[in-house]
């Protein structure tokens, strides 16, 4: 795969939450894959969406500002975000950002499901 | 009693990259590369190559325009004690421009609510990742020094 490219696989995990499993680079250059995987797990009848960023590989400010765009179309449908599989220096990115404040952290799938 | 002189930084990298897309990957390898010899921690080098992708993208898209005919410059030096990279757009802009300590702070509720575009973490990112951040313009050329310390 494309180093500049992202991979992103939505799967229902339980019978009202979808994780998307994200793989590669997430940058602005994201936001097309990322909200057709949004609107998949609406389709699929999501309540709650996990991301699971296990595969990640690089992410930059154009990749923050697109979870920001991705949150405000959640918040706006009621659809809580969590996410897991983040590496120390993106937690610490996303406790910089705050964005762990709006988006909930956990340090692997069964307790993102769980919580 | 006679000062110690201190020496020059040693220049560990030089290069220069398209203003387009994906050159800022290329510059966090390069810079990784250029200190696999210094240990850094991951946890520091990671924070390095975050900020020298983010200083490199910025100086594509608001000091290069994106033009690709304008080249960003790279060189990376060590001190004994510091990492210290230089980034140089040459697009003419002048002054401190998206490096400008007025620009506005990103804030994730105002984003939320919509006051706030959903982007413009970039400088942010730098600011928390290194020890010191310069910008000096001469001429058409701007250039964001990073300092790092070891």
């Amino acid at each position: 795969m494309d180093k500049s490219m992202s991979s992103m696989v939505v799967r229902m995990a339980d019978g009202f939450t979808s994780v998307i499993d994200i793989t590669g680079d997430v940058t602005a250059a994201s936001e097309p894959a990322l909200m057709a995987a949004y609107e998949e797990a609406s389709r699929q009848g999501a309540r709650r969406l996990v991301l699971n960023f296990s595969g990640l590989e690089y992410m930059n400010s154009g990749g923050i500002g697109m979870l920001v765009t991705l949150l405000v179309r959640a918040n706006r449908q009621h659809r809580p975000l969590a996410a897991y599989g983040l590496s120390d220096h993106y937690q610490e990115i996303f406790e910089l950002t705050r964005l762990d404040e709006a988006i909930g952290i956990y340090d692997d799938e069964p307790s993102a499901l769980g919580g | 009693m006679n000062p110690v002189a201190c020496p020059a930084p040693r220049r560990l990298a030089s290069f220069a990259l398209a203003s387009v897309p994906g050159s800022e990957r290329v510059a966090l390898a390069q810079v990784a590369d250029s200190v696999a010899d210094l240990n850094l921690t991951p946890r520091r080098l990671d924070k390095l190559k975050t900020a020298v992708a983010e200083a490199t993208m910025n100086a594509i898209e608001h000091g290069n325009g994106n033009r690709p005919d304008l080249a960003v410059d790279i060189e990376v030096f060590y001190s004994g004690t510091e990492i210290i990279v230089t980034i140089t757009d040459h697009g003419g802009h002048g002054g401190p421009g998206w490096a400008d300590d007025g620009a506005e702070i990103p804030d994730l509720d105002r984003k939320l609510s919509g006051d706030q575009g959903p982007r413009g973490w970039g400088l942010f990112l730098i600011r928390h990742m290194v020890d010191g951040m310069e910008v000096t313009a001469e001429g058409e050329n701007r250039t964001v020094q990073l300092t790092i310390r070891t």
